[in-house]
């Protein structure tokens, strides 16, 4: 669904763009004048420009609008693999709607959070943005807030929930990586060339000038299209399509904690970045370190053949705090996701492997 | 006239200030009593206000709790600045209370910061861990408890007090109870001063797990399933060594294991300490009394993973210090094995009262080591020290000669203490195991009669030690 418009107005608090990404950040997001919201309708600035990713994060259905700035004149620079390197200046913005009812997704639209991501002269830092309930403008909210939220689900059915607006600390439970066993650094986790290669999306940053060193698009990975099974029968997918969507919404949902850079990567061995092709590391007869309750009273992370005795899947289809995953941002069960991470856990009994103690696959 | 009005007024507004910064609910301490530069006091009735001032911490600065209870629906969490002070009122007067937390977080305090100090207050009710610090440099945790107020369930949060990846961290003075894992637990860290702590009432009382360069000291350990324990899990690539575990009392170990799974599982009620896949550990000047299933024990790392490539590290990987170590190594020489446990001191331990009533009970249907353990001992007494001689080239029931010391365990012959080499791969495989099976040497111990590889290497907390 594409709610903005690329139409360049002075509606923008009546003027350009106005970021200091090495000073403090303003109260009201509005004086940023990166964008409009009026009346359901989003207006990015002069200089912004939206864009879409083929797997997002998942985020208790949360309708969410991305747009990047760079400053005057600067581009990011392609990488294959990793995000691109984004200059400093660079603005991610990420606005999270939902609607009153999910069979009408467009309708009704209400801001809730933007979150902005600001490339400073020392590193990256996260500002978080709570929406007026009149809608009229952000305000930053260093403390974020923990929000109960309503809508009627795609079924019709009333969905009540916590929904969590992080704090400025939290946004680093994700975006910090480790760099070095002791060090840490801040990056953003979307603009990768695998998630951003869709349609033209590519070729049109490269010829608005936003992104330098594109190879030929034949040379560019790129993640499933989520709207590829998010509404389709998986029933109707072969196993090959399963696998290949499964590991990029593990990927994106997942890899940035587990990963060989992630501390919980490093301290629970599980690697769930869709390039790592080590079944014991992405969790196949691997029993966790430290899961806790998290485990379900089940013995591995994946059991091939076996999604209900996997602790992966376990994590995913539960919605009890100190057991699911991720450990931050989810309330919700992602039920079609659930479907298609079992789907891929069936698959795994191709690899012939049975797990010491566990019953054999039916 | 005028000149003379000047310093009264001063003196007048000063004191007018000081009641003011001296409000209730920071009798103990207040912003006054730190050197913070920037330092907030938040009152227990204004948990929204403790997390604006959290995320807006800058580097040196100091928060004050006050006294009560902090009803807390979001993770208190410090992370992007260093040298920060959380403290409260103490233990008993600030308690941070998570247990109405609405959304998932991976601990109530979740804390990444470097030279940071977090210092009387409790934590309750955290749904997953109580209180965590992990990937940071010289952090002081002193004053701190951490428990749940169901008492023991498997539904507890997993750790209660839990530094990991960190380097030069001082813990003490804390209490911890009711992990549904461990109550202590410094796992994968380098230089870590244990002391004066209590943890009672949880699964694990105190772990130190692939840790390098530990002294745990003075601490009290009563009432968990197993009580203070030293080892290395496979795959991590902080090899642990150099630990030094004394005057610590090690006592009523015998809670039923409530965890709800993962390694901590297969720990026999009433196991006092165990040293497993470690090395470089004196475990001495202890008090060991009435862990039913017994005081001491040395493990190789197969015991919990059998499969010696799940311990293989490659060199390159590997963090810390690894020199001296002797570690063994594959066949290409550039990775290495750690799952033999090597050069454990035991001595001048006293025990009395362990090892009448060995856990026998099946771990998930299946028999663990307090199985055998029972199986073997029957009705007498298990000895104060047990080894499982994994990794040993020689072992015979009767012969000292015929038992090799390849890993140089040492085990003093002190007052009350008996030892049995069980050679645990052969005995687990007999029907019916007993006794017959088992090398049960007296006094000396021979040819575990050695005086060890001298002294560990202490940990170095540079001015950690000094912080008031």
């Amino acid at each position: 669904m594409r709610i903005w418009l690329l139409v360049a107005l002075a509606a923008c608090g009546g003027g350009p763009v106005r970021v200091d990404v090495d000073g403090e950040p303003p109260e009201r997001l509005g004086q940023l004048r990166l964008f409009d919201w009026n009346d359901g309708e989003l207006t990015y600035n002069d200089g912004v420009t939206p864009y879409e990713l083929n797997t997002p994060l998942f985020s208790d259905f949360a309708v969410k609008e991305r747009a990047i700035w760079l400053p005057e004149g600067e581009a990011a620079t392609y990488t294959a693999a990793g995000v691109f390197d984004l200059p400093v200046g660079t603005v991610l913005i990420k606005s999270f709607l939902f609607p009153d009812d999910f069979r009408a997704p467009d309708r009704d639209l209400r801001m809730i959070e933007t979150r902005l991501l600001m490339h400073g002269s020392d590193g990256w830092v996260a500002y978080p943005y709570l929406w007026d309930a009149d809608q009229k403008d952000a305000r930053l909210k260093l403390g974020g807030a923990v929000k109960d939220l309503s809508f009627v689900d795609a079924n019709g059915d009333d969905v009540a929930f916590s929904y969590l607006v992080p704090q400025k600390n939290q946004c680093l439970d994700c975006h910090e990586h480790k760099s070095g066993f002791f060090g840490r650094e801040v990056i953003p986790i979307g603009p990768t060339a695998r998630n951003l290669n869709r349609g033209d999306q590519l070729t049109a940053w490269e010829r608005d000038g936003l992104l330098a060193g594109l190879p030929a698009l034949a040379e560019v990975g790129s993640a499933v299209d989520q709207d590829t099974w998010i509404d389709a029968d998986l029933d109707a997918m072969s196993q090959d399509e399963i696998d290949r969507a499964a590991r990029d919404y593990l990927d994106v949902n997942c890899a940035h904690c587990h990963s060989p850079s992630g501390s919980e990567g490093i301290a629970s061995q599980l690697f769930l970045n869709w390039d790592n092709e080590d079944p014991f590391h992405f969790g196949v007869c691997k029993e966790p370190g430290s899961a806790g309750n998290g485990t379900g009273g089940y013995s591995y992370d994946v059991v091939p053949g076996n999604p209900e005795r996997s602790i992966l899947h376990f994590r995913m289809r539960t919605d009890e705090l100190g057991s699911m995953m991720p450990d931050i941002g989810r309330s919700l069960v992602d039920e079609k996701a659930v479907d298609l991470i079992g789907r891929w856990i069936l698959g795994l009994d191709g690899l012939g492997v049975q797990c010491e103690g566990e019953p054999p696959t039916p | 006239m005028h000149s003379n009005q000047m310093p009264t007024l001063a003196a007048l507004s000063a004191l007018a200030l000081a009641s003011a910064c001296k409000r209730e609910g920071f009798d103990d301490v207040s912003c006054r009593d730190l050197e913070a530069e920037d330092c907030v006091q938040v009152s227990a009735d204004d948990p929204d206000g403790l997390i604006e001032a959290l995320n807006g911490l800058a580097a040196g600065g100091a928060i004050v709790l006050g006294e009560g209870t902090f009803t807390m629906d979001n993770a208190v969490v410090i992370r992007g600045a260093d040298g920060v002070t959380l403290i409260g009122q103490g233990m008993d007067a600030t308690r941070l209370d998570f247990g109405g937390l609405k959304t998932q977080a991976p601990a109530g305090v979740d804390v990444i910061a470097n030279d940071v100090r977090l210092e009387g207050f409790a934590v309750i009710d955290a749904p997953k861990d109580a209180l965590r610090v992990e990937d940071s440099d010289g952090v002081v945790i002193r004053g701190i408890e951490t428990t749940w107020s169901a008492g023991a369930a498997t539904e507890n949060g997993a750790y209660g007090i839990y530094p990991v990846k960190v380097s030069r961290v001082l813990l003490e003075d804390s209490v911890a109870s009711y992990a549904s894992d461990a109550g202590i637990y410094v796992g994968q860290c380098v230089n870590a001063v244990v002391r004066n702590n209590t943890a009672s009432g949880n699964v694990a009382g105190l772990e130190i797990e692939n840790t390098q360069f530990a002294d745990v000291y003075g601490n009290t350990v009563t009432d968990n399933t197993g009580g203070l324990v030293v080892f290395d899990l496979p795959g991590n690539p902080v090899v642990g060594r150099d630990i030094w575990i004394h005057d610590n009392e090690v006592t009523d170990n015998n809670r039923a294991n409530f965890a709800p799974g993962g390694t901590v599982r297969m720990i026999p009620a009433g196991t006092g300490t165990f040293s497993m896949a470690s090395r470089r550990v004196i475990i001495e000047d202890n008090t060991y009394a009435n862990n039913n299933t017994g005081d001491l024990a040395v493990l190789a790392g197969l015991v919990v993973q059998g499969d010696p490539e799940q311990w293989k590290l490659s060199k390159a990987e590997l963090v810390g210090v690894v020199d001296g170590l002797d570690l063994e190594e594959d066949a290409t020489g550039t990775s290495i094995y750690n799952w033999r446990t090597t050069d454990v001191v035991l001595r001048g331990n006293s025990h009395s009262g362990s090892g009448t009533a060995p856990d026998a009970s099946l771990i998930d249907g299946a028999p663990g080591l307090g199985t055998l353990i029972a199986l073997t001992w029957g009705d007498l007494a298990v000895d104060t020290v047990l080894y499982d001689a994994i990794g040993e080239s020689a072992f015979d029931p009767v012969d000292p000669a015929g038992n090799s010391n390849d890993n140089r365990i040492c085990i003093g012959a002190d007052p009350g203490v008996t030892m049995a080499s069980l050679d645990a791969e052969n005995l687990s495989q007999a029907f019916p195991p007993t006794l017959d099976m088992v090398y049960r040497p007296a006094p000396p111990f021979a040819p575990f009669d050695c005086a060890g590889f001298g002294e560990v290497i202490l940990p170095d907390l540079g001015d950690l030690d000094q912080t008031p």
